[in-house]
Parts: C-alpha cells; structure tokens; sequence
C-alpha cells in the first residue's frame, strides 16, 4: 500500500538547504576567502579588515600581496612599512626573499613564529604570555599608551635593540633599528575583536601606519620550496577542522536518535528464585564455619547405617553391632575393618581431611553392599 | 519529541558545503539550518492524541500456545497520520513483532495485531501503547505513551495430561472387573454376568447360578460420587524451585507449586472420570482460590482457569484455616490430598496438629514434590571437597528428618506419596486408583 508518488518532503529538504548555503556564502564570502586571522581582508572577530580599512582612511596606501612572487613585484621603498601577518607560513626561503624585498623600507612582523624568530637572530628568545594590561613605558612613538591583550608573545634580544611594553618576561614590541626590523607580539590587538580595547587601536596604527605606504604580506605556504619543512597545519585541507566539527554534530544527533526509544521499557515483576535445595547447602556451610566434624560424621554413619540396614533387610532401629556383624558376613570382611566406619563411640574426626575420608569410605562400604 | 535518522544523515550533507567554503561559520549555519527544519518538521505534526486506541483483550490460553493482542487505531483528527505503534506487553507475555507503521487518512481505522507467546503462568499484563506520530518531512515526531489496560490470561500447562487416557485404561478395568480383591465396604454391586475363565471364584453367586444354566458371578464397579478434596498449599515451601526429574540439568527448574498443580489437574481429571465430586482448595496464610467443581464436563480447564494466577507466597501456611475450609466444603468422608512440601519444619509446626482432625472424618494423602537434588547432595562424589562432605552431612540429616516425618504421618494414617516433579502426577494418580481399587474412598 504505498502512496501515490507527489513531490516528497526531501525536494523541500533539499531545496531550503541550498537556498541557507547560498545565504551563507553570499554574507560571508569574505570570511570564506581569507579566513586567516589577521587577514586584511577578513571581516570575522579575527580577522584584520577594520585595521586595513582605517589605515587606508588615514590616507596610507595599503597594498596586499597574497603570495612572494607578488611581494617580489611590488615595489619597496625607504617609505614603505612591509607588515607580516600568518608568519607560520613563511618557510625559510620564503622569509629570505622577504628580507632581501623588504630590505629598503621597514619591516614588521606580528607574532613572529619561532622559526622566524630564530631564523633573524639566535639570540633572540620568544615566550609566551598572559598580562593583562601593558603600559608602554619607552620613548618610541608609541609612549604612554596602553596595550591590552588576553595573550601576547614577548621578546628578549640584544641589549641595543629597542623594547616597548616590557613585561617580566620581556618586551611585546621590539625594533632593532640598524635593520629596520619591528616584531610586534600581540597579533590580538590588531584584531577586529580587539582592536578598539584600551588604546590598542592607536598603537596598531602608530606601528604599521608609520610610512607612507604599506605593503600588507600575508604569504602562501604554497610558496615553500619543496624540500622544506612547512608546518603541519599548512598542509591539512581547510576543510578538515570544520568537517570534523560538523561530524561530531551529526555523532551527537545519531545518539539523540537512537537513544529515544519506543515507548518506556516494560518490567516484568519477578517472581521468587529459590532452590529447595538451598537450606541443605547453608546448612552444610554453617557445619563448615562452625568446624562441627563429630555433627557431620554422626550423620554420615546414621545415614550409612540406615542404607545399611535396608540393602540387607534388617529393621531399621537394628543396633550396630549386629548390623555391623550383618555387613561384615555379607562382604567376607573383617568385622575390626568395618567397626570403627559405623559405630558412634568413635572420637570425631580431627581435621577435615579425615572427614572426607570417612565420607568416601563410607560412601565406598555402601556400593560395595549394593552391588552385592 | 524525537528525531528520525534523517537528521545525522542531513548534518553529514553539510560536508560538502563544508568542503566548499571551509570555514566555522559554515557549521553554525548549517546546524542551524537543520535546527530550523527539525523546528518546522516538529510543529507540522499532529498530534498522537489524535489516535483513538481501543484494546480487544487476547482472553485466555493455555500455557505455550500462542495468543493476539488485538489494537483498534482510529484517527479521530483532520490530518493524515504517519504512526509508528508500538504495543508493550509485559517480557513474559512474549510480545515478539510488536511495533508497527502505519498511515491513518482522517476519519480512518485499522487493525493491529500482535503475536503473543506467553512464556509464564497467570496473568500477563500490557504496559502501554507508545504511539509516534511522525511530520511531514519525516524528521521529527511527536511521542506520547497510554495505557490501554489488557490482560492475557495463561493457564498452567497440564503436562501430564499425557498420562490420562493410561489411567483412564486402568480406570475402567477397575469398572465392570469381577471384584477380584476382597470386597470392601466401599464397592458397589453393579450387575451379573456369565462366568469366564480367570473370574475369582468366590465372586459367583451362587444362588443365581443356580436359576440359570450358567454359572454367574457378580461384578462391581467401583464406587462412584465419592468426594475429593484437593487442597493446593502456596506457602513458603512450594516457592522453592526443584529440577524437574532426577538427572536433568535444568539451572532454573521449576517451582514445586507448579509441579503440585499439575499433579492436581491430573487427579482432578481422573477423578472427575471416575465420577467423583472435586473440591479444589489453595492457600496458604488466607485461602487464595476454593471452588466446587461437580457436575463439570472438563474439570481440569475449570481447575487451570482457578490455578492461573496462583503464585507463591513468602508465608507460612495456617493450616487451620485450610482445614476448617476442608471442612467447610461439607462433612461427608473425603478423600483429602493435600499438595504440600514434605518439610518437617512447616509440618510438624503447621499441619501435624490439624491431622487429627482431617483424619478423623477424611482420608488424608500427603502429595510431596521431592528434589532430587537432595539425593544428589547426599551422595559426594570420590573427588569430594570439604564443602561437598559437609553438604553430604547436612543433606543426609535432612532426608533422615524427612524419613521420620513420613513415619510419624504414616502413624497418623496418612498416606504419603512422594515423587520427583515429573513423576508426582502419575503417581498421585496411581495411588487414587489404588485407593479406589480397594474402596477405601
């Protein structure tokens, strides 16, 4: 009895879904194509547009090179600041051909990795750190402000170099001035999210909009010569931390499914499990606990007695002893090897393995009686 | 509220959006976009309380034969319905293949079975009918459980049902025979007929043979509207669990009340066959189940239908008020038995001091479930451990006492029949035939 085929729920299904995915990608084309942070062009809470945005309303000419060969057809000059964001991309050849462009104008990097850092100087430590609020306290251009981040890196140099927002642990911002090199450690301040803390905003635009123009690099780790190590995450599609995010949702709403079952689980009111035989064992055990050997034995012999006197016709109330003398005739044995197996005058056993023993032999005397 | 598998399967699609544009954003929307197609799916759904649910009740069956559970769905709303039914029974009730899809059109109704298999005695209940009710879309439903009381009624299974026409055999040898045994009090002359070889002598008469020029010998048949009171003990004692016949090697076995009873359905039947009156009695603290059972084609299904939800009872038995409901079923000489465990603890606290009294106007026959697990323990095997020789001990006292209880019964003038499970009833039987043979009723 199936229905009649009309246009199913799963075109609507098919249809809404394509229709939210276009929607999506139409508001957020941006984020899709740069989704790096502090990418110039990446307007999420990451991102570094609004930076790039107002430097170029401040009158600073901001070009954007995606990839070395484009940084290599720009044009530096002494009045051209070259900032680098995305510095885990920069493979050693990459960097090198960015130093020898970069050489006439001034060159900041945020948040230099440390490869890079090691790769500029030796010397040079990198630490990670958690201050809050971090008072300029130098005579750059940046004096008296206040930069405010939840993470930046610090840097310890040479004693020549010129250090801004000193912590504890070192310096966010470091220029080294015979080479017209700034690191600056706190890529959070350049943020859209962040960028209007405290006095971030000015300090991003008193470091990077110093010059006339800038030449925004955000490199390519395609850029990497083939034999150098680039770090891991550059070689894993996009796409993966997304789909495992969206993987694990769809985990989530199989369990949710599987979990609902049809209706509550029915019980079934349990009847009384006992074995008649159970008041025997317990009974058994407590002679064990107590170590009661001349009870267990007494019955043992009363038990072979009884059995006795039955397989060879004799009353039940006969005495011992001539039961004793009965089963001896009716084996051909001696009555001395019988005697102390029946009778009740015999001292308890001592230990539980003279129990057993007795137990067998007495087991043994009544087979041998059946049987004849 | 539920979801359907629809819903993981669509999640997964979003991979591809995912794979287009790789960012985080593309998740969120995409569960969101799910969420608000689950959110539509949900609130275009009927309602389950749309469905009206009459139950038809699956009545009675004996034991191991199958039964149905009978559902009538209607749908009293104005939407199509796509239900997903199912209807819970109880695990013993055996309710396999109990789910079931179905679409209901407005105004609609439709029939659903299912198969039950009751696996225990008494009565079974249903736990309630789950109804789902899916959307549109096939992605969410709403789900809602009512109970819809019903009951399906197994009755003990009578398995030694095989053993009746045998007895039966010997029953009617008895009826018409020459009155071979010395006649007692209790036979009845029936009629006369031609002597044939093999006839006891002393049963020709003499007197008639002398008007014919046969020999002629009496015969008789065995007394008949005698009254037997089967009087069924639920306590503490039939809850134990026995194996079912010496050997067998059953984990569970089966409670000795189950046993009893079929041992009471036997001599119920055969004694209803004999033309004898059965009074049926079960009880233990109170008096559970008592009915007169005269004048009855099948006996034993009467007797089932009052055993069906017979169920032991952590209790002792107060014999008194059992015997006083023996005695007021009528105190015309009977033949009582009482299905009881040979227990001497229960016995010689509870019915020793009734017997007197049973005895004086009854005969009285103690039917026993033995176990013969009993028998097993009492004898250790040659690679015995201190354990087992110490069971042996306790097992042999306990068949002594019980040894003793049978003489001390037996000097009240109580007849004891003591047999494993599955020996009981024939030998029950067995010793009715005796009885009867010897009109000692």
């Amino acid at each position: 009895m199936r229905r009649t085929p009309r246009i199913p729920g799963w075109v609507l299904v098919a249809l809404a879904l394509t229709l939210a995915l276009g929607v999506a990608v139409w508001t957020t084309r941006d984020a899709e194509t740069h989704p790096d942070a502090l990418d110039p062009r990446n307007p999420g809470p990451e991102g570094g547009q609004a930076l790039a945005k107002v430097l170029e309303e401040e009158g600073v000419d901001v070009t954007i090179v995606r990839s070395a060969d484009a940084l290599d057809d720009s044009t530096v000059d002494g009045s051209t600041t070259v900032v680098v964001t995305s510095t885990e991309y920069l493979a050693e050849s990459t960097f090198e051909r960015l130093r020898k462009q970069a050489a006439p104008g001034r060159l900041v990097l945020v948040e230099p990795s440390y490869p890079v850092v090691q790769d500029i100087d030796r010397d040079l430590t990198t630490v990670g750190q958690s201050d809050d609020r971090i008072a300029a306290d130098c005579s750059a251009s940046v004096d008296g402000l206040t930069l405010e981040v939840d993470n930046a890196t610090v840097f310890r140099g040479a004693s020549d170099d010129a250090t801004c927002f000193a912590t504890s642990g070192g310096a966010v911002l470091l220029e080294r001035p015979d080479e017209r090199l700034v690191l600056f450690g706190a890529g959070q301040a350049l943020s859209n999210d962040q960028v209007l803390r405290a006095d971030n905003a000015a300090i991003a635009l008193r470091v990077l909009g110093a010059s006339e123009r800038v030449v925004w690099y955000v490199p390519d780790p395609a850029d990497a010569t083939a034999d150098e190590a680039v770090t891991l995450s550059s070689l894993i599609p996009r796409w993966i931390g997304p789909g495992v995010w969206l993987g694990a949702l769809s985990v989530i709403a199989l369990i949710l499914w599987r979990m609902r079952r049809l209706g509550p689980l029915s019980t079934e009111p349990l009847p009384v499990v006992v074995r008649a035989v159970e008041t025997a064992h317990s009974r058994g055990r407590m002679y064990r606990r107590s170590g009661d050997r001349g009870h267990a034995a007494r019955a043992l012999r009363r038990a072979a007695r009884a059995d006795l006197a039955t397989r060879l016709r004799l009353d039940r109330r006969t005495d011992a002893t001539t039961l004793i003398d009965a089963t001896a005739r009716h084996l051909g044995a001696p009555v001395d090897a019988i005697g102390p197996l029946l009778t009740e005058d015999q001292p308890p056993p001592a230990t539980d393995h003279d129990l057993i023993r007795l137990a067998q032999e007495l087991t043994r005397l009544r087979r041998e009686v059946r049987r004849g | 509220m539920v979801i359907s598998g629809r819903v993981p399967l669509l999640l997964l699609m979003g991979l591809a959006a995912v794979v287009l544009r790789p960012a985080s954003g593309t998740v969120v929307l995409w569960l969101f976009g799910v969420a608000i197609l689950v959110g539509i799916d949900l609130l275009l759904t009927p309602k389950p309380a749309a469905v009206g649910i009459t139950r038809r009740q699956p009545g009675t069956v004996r034991l191991g034969d199958p039964a149905t559970a009978g559902l009538a769905l209607v749908n009293t709303g104005t939407r199509a319905l796509r239900l997903q039914v199912r209807d819970a029974w109880q695990p013993s009730a055996g309710a396999t293949d109990n789910r079931h899809r179905l679409r209901l059109a407005p105004g609609d109704d439709h029939r659903l079975t299912t198969p039950l298999l009751p696996r225990r005695r008494g009565d079974l209940r249903a736990y309630g009918v789950t109804i789902r009710s899916w959307g549109p879309l096939g992605l969410a439903a709403r789900q809602k459980t009512y109970d819809v009381p019903g009951s399906v009624r197994a009755l003990p299974p009578f398995e030694s049902r095989k053993h009746l026409p045998s007895r039966l055999a010997r029953l009617r040898d008895l009826d018409g025979r020459a009155a071979i045994r010395v006649r007692g009090q209790g036979t009845e002359f029936d009629s006369l007929r031609e002597y044939v070889r093999g006839d006891d002598v002393r049963s020709i008469d003499w007197r008639a043979s002398a008007r014919t020029p046969h020999v002629v010998v009496r015969t008789w048949q065995p007394e008949r509207d005698r009254r037997v009171v089967i009087v069924l003990d639920t306590s503490r004692t039939s809850a134990g669990r026995v194996a079912r016949a010496a050997g067998a090697d059953d984990a569970e076995g089966m409670p000795r009340l189950d046993a009893a009873m079929d041992a009471a359905l036997l001599l119920g039947a055969l004694a209803s066959r004999a033309g004898d009156r059965i009074d049926f009695l079960a009880g233990d603290r109170r008096v559970r189940a008592r009915q007169r059972v005269h004048g009855v084609r099948d006996v034993a299904a009467r007797l089932q239908e009052q055993m069906a939800d017979l169920d032991p009872v952590l209790v002792e038995a107060d014999w008194d008020a059992l015997a006083g409901a023996v005695q007021g079923f009528g105190r015309q000489r009977a033949l009582v038995v009482l299905l009881t465990a040979l227990e001497p603890s229960a016995i010689a606290d509870g019915l020793l001091p009734v017997l007197p009294v049973l005895t004086r106007h009854h005969r009285v026959v103690v039917a026993s479930v033995r176990d013969p697990e009993l028998n097993r323990l009492a004898t250790p095997s040659d690679a015995a451990t201190a354990d087992d020789v110490y069971g042996a001990a306790a097992a042999e006292h306990e068949l002594e006492r019980r040894a003793r209880m049978r003489d001390v019964l037996a000097r009240l003038g109580v007849d004891v029949v003591d047999a494993d499970a599955a020996q009981l009833p024939p030998a029950l039987a067995d010793h009715y035939l005796h009885l009867k043979a010897q009109g000692l009723l």
